[in-house]
């Protein structure tokens, strides 16, 4: 079977290692980029399965680096994932196939993930 | 007693220092008694102004009778000596046909007793007093002498009750200046405008001895709780004539009474004496006194003399209760200006705290995500003792708490756009419900639900209008210990010419101590041991931002009823907030 590639973009080191940690042993290949324009040279050189979007990020924010990859490719799968539980219901008019408020339990986004990937 | 003597006797009497019944008693028997006369009856006016009998010799039979008649000024023989003021006399002989009102039912059999009849006016040279009858049984005739002497002495008679007119009207005058300078003193104290009110309508009730009396302001000047100050009773059967009567004073802007306002044919049915004047400054209609008596009530010369005085009153109290009122006014305007300002500055402080607020609070959750990610990420790679895990477990309880508190936090602080679409509030609320009831904690919790079916659809975003009922259905649901009974009420209701939908939510809790209830819509205000004080500011937050408004209702010692209350016609649109 082929290894599904997933891209977190988080300014805070240690959520990054939370969530390659979290999701590579869900079985996921997991690559990591610091902030927005750091997450588009990634995607601009390789496939992601799908991509995790941290909002509220120093220089380009999540909303901006979204937009941009979807400019790049407008089919790439993204979740936002933010502390802001608000942008929940808005999250449509922003285009991301999913969102996923920041919780030390990560059952949720690990979830959000198998429903974009049709994973049963 | 020869002429002179008596008249002297007389003019002494009516000199002295007697009270001034007695003095016209006196008079009249020594009149019977000299001049050989069986009845000496005097007539005055009553206050309807008709000719009554009030003073008779003492041996006088025919008082008691003719008492229970009055007549008016040219009706029958007394009123006819009145009008003409000459005085007439007659024998049993010649008495005319139509000797009126001598000749009642019950005088048949009486009258024919008697042989002689002098009428005789009782007036000086301007005003008529009354009238004196002289009737008697033994005397054939009357001489001319005797005439004349009756003549002098019936002058001598209204001499007195002119005296008694004068000491009456200037009493009369000093309780009405009494009466004003109690207004006076009421108007310039420095009380509120209720209890001014509630005072002056007391001083003239007391000073007119009335049933009761009424002052309504006018809704345009200002707003008070109620408009109505009354002092006394306005039975249930007489408040449509006050309404009437009020309306009328303000419409014409003149006194009126309920005489006036009545047809012809049902004047003196009433019997009440109704009188309204409005109270005028400089021609604004403040709004009118209305003062109530009973007609019987002999003491109650309401209908002319009170019409006057409170017509003064309404004068004399227009400009002064206008300035206590304005002075209130102004004194409303300023605390509210001060109140808004309060508010304003609240609100600002509010704004950047909120700012602040949700920085930290972004700022704290990373760092607990990361806490609690790897404090699961620990127990999952290590197997622990029983010890260890149960800290592992408080520990991420502790961090599931403070990521709830903070979500709730981020979510107060943060403007949330609104997702306008149409919404069935009954639907809305029966998806709540079916949570809830497949809850066991809410086993206890006993439902009732009386839902207008016919309910249009609302536009309004579902989402955060159930996150308003869920607030509401969990603070009742806290109040009550989770046992007790929620009812939920949907209905149309219209508010100053708006539809809105009202939901209510009622529960059986025990109700807000009123010291408090102030405070509940306060961010961070909470009565819970684990709450965050957000849930109900949220939820007017919400209710606010579509433009409807949250009610409550407080039973203390029953429970609370919380009213959503949500236009169906929406200003806002979803383009304004996309």
């Amino acid at each position: 079977m082929k290894t599904i590639k997933l891209l977190v973009v988080d300014d805070e080191e240690n959520i990054r290692i939370l969530f390659k940690e979290e999701l590579e042993e869900e079985g996921y290949q997991i690559e990591l980029a610091s902030n927005g324009l750091e997450a588009i040279k990634k995607i601009k050189e390789s496939n992601f399965d799908l991509i995790i979007l941290d909002i509220k990020m120093p220089g380009m924010d999540g909303i901006q680096a979204l937009n941009a990859i979807k400019n790049v490719n407008k089919d790439q799968p993204v979740i936002l994932c933010s502390a802001y539980g608000e942008f929940k219901q808005d999250f449509s008019s922003w285009v991301s196939d999913g969102y996923v408020v920041k919780s030390a339990d990560t059952r949720e986004l690990k979830q959000t993930i198998k429903n974009i990937l049709h994973i049963t | 007693m020869n002429p002179v003597d008596l008249l002297g006797k007389i003019i002494e009497i009516s000199h002295s220092n007697l009270e001034i019944p007695s003095r016209i008693s006196s008079i009249l028997n020594i009149i019977a008694q000299e001049m050989h006369f069986e009845e000496v009856i005097v007539y005055t006016f009553d206050r309807d102004k008709r000719l009554t009998c009030k003073f008779m010799n003492q041996k006088s039979v025919l008082f008691l009778i003719l008492n229970q008649y009055r007549c008016h000024i040219g009706e029958g023989i007394v009123g006819s000596v009145a009008q003409k003021r000459v005085p007439q006399f007659f024998t049993i002989k010649d008495i005319p046909p139509r000797f009126g009102c001598l000749f009642y039912p019950d005088l048949n059999g009486v009258i024919e007793k008697f042989k002689t009849f002098s009428f005789l006016p009782l007036s000086d040279d301007s005003y008529l007093y009354g009238v004196m009858v002289v009737i008697s049984s033994s005397r054939e005739t009357i001489h001319d002498s005797e005439k004349v002497l009756l003549s002098m002495l019936s002058r001598e008679i209204g001499g007195i009750l002119r005296a008694s007119e004068l000491i009456f009207s200037s009493k009369k005058r000093i309780s009405e200046l009494a009466t004003l300078s109690e207004l006076g003193k009421t108007l310039t104290s420095n009380i509120e405008p209720h209890e001014l009110l509630k005072n002056i309508a007391l001083i003239i009730a007391r000073a007119l001895n009335a049933t009761f009396v009424t002052i309504r302001l006018e809704h345009t000047f200002l707003k008070l709780d109620s408009q109505r100050f009354t002092y006394g009773v306005i039975e249930p059967s007489i408040e449509n004539y006050v309404k009437e009567l009020e309306k009328e004073a303000v419409r014409t802007k003149q006194a009126i009474s309920l005489g006036e306002l009545a047809p012809a044919e049902h004047k003196d049915s009433f019997k009440l004496s109704l009188y309204a004047s409005p109270m005028l400054s400089k021609n604004r209609m403040l709004g009118t006194i209305t003062i109530c008596g009973t007609r019987s009530q002999q003491d109650l010369a309401l209908e002319e003399n009170s019409q006057y005085l409170i017509h003064t009153i309404a004068n004399y109290i227009s400009s002064g209760l206008e300035n206590t009122l304005l002075n209130t006014k102004l004194r409303d305007v300023v605390k509210e200006l001060g109140d808004a300002q309060k508010r304003l500055i609240e609100q600002e402080k509010f704004r950047s705290l909120g700012e602040m607020t949700a920085n930290i609070a972004h700022e704290i959750k990373n760092p607990l995500v990361i806490i609690g990610g790897f404090t699961k990420r620990l127990a999952k790679k290590i197997q622990f003792e029983q010890t260890e895990n149960r800290y592992i477990d408080i520990i991420l309880k502790e961090v599931s708490r403070l990521e709830t508190i903070l979500n709730e936090i981020l979510d107060y602080v943060k403007e949330n756009p609104i997702l306008i679409e149409p919404c069935n509030i009954n639907d809305c609320m029966d998806e709540i419900l079916y949570l809830f009831n497949s809850d066991v904690t809410w086993e206890q919790v006993h439902i009732v639900k009386e839902y207008d079916k016919a309910l249009p659809s609302i536009m309004c975003d579902g989402q955060q209008i159930k996150q308003v009922f869920i607030n509401i259905l969990m603070n009742a649901f806290e109040a009550m210990h989770g046992s007790g009974t929620i009812s939920i009420k949907t209905e149309q209701i219209k508010l100053d010419n708006k539809t809105f939908a009202a939901v209510s939510i009622t529960d059986t809790g025990g109700g807000i101590d009123p010291a408090i209830i102030s405070n509940i819509f306060n961010p961070f205000f909470t009565t819970k041991e684990r709450g965050t004080g957000l849930g109900l500011a949220i939820s007017n937050k919400i209710v606010m931002n579509h433009n409807g408004h949250l009610e409550i209702e407080n039973v203390v010692g029953k429970g609370v009823t919380f009213v959503v209350y949500l236009p169906f016609k929406n200003s806002i649109t979803k383009e304004e907030f996309l």
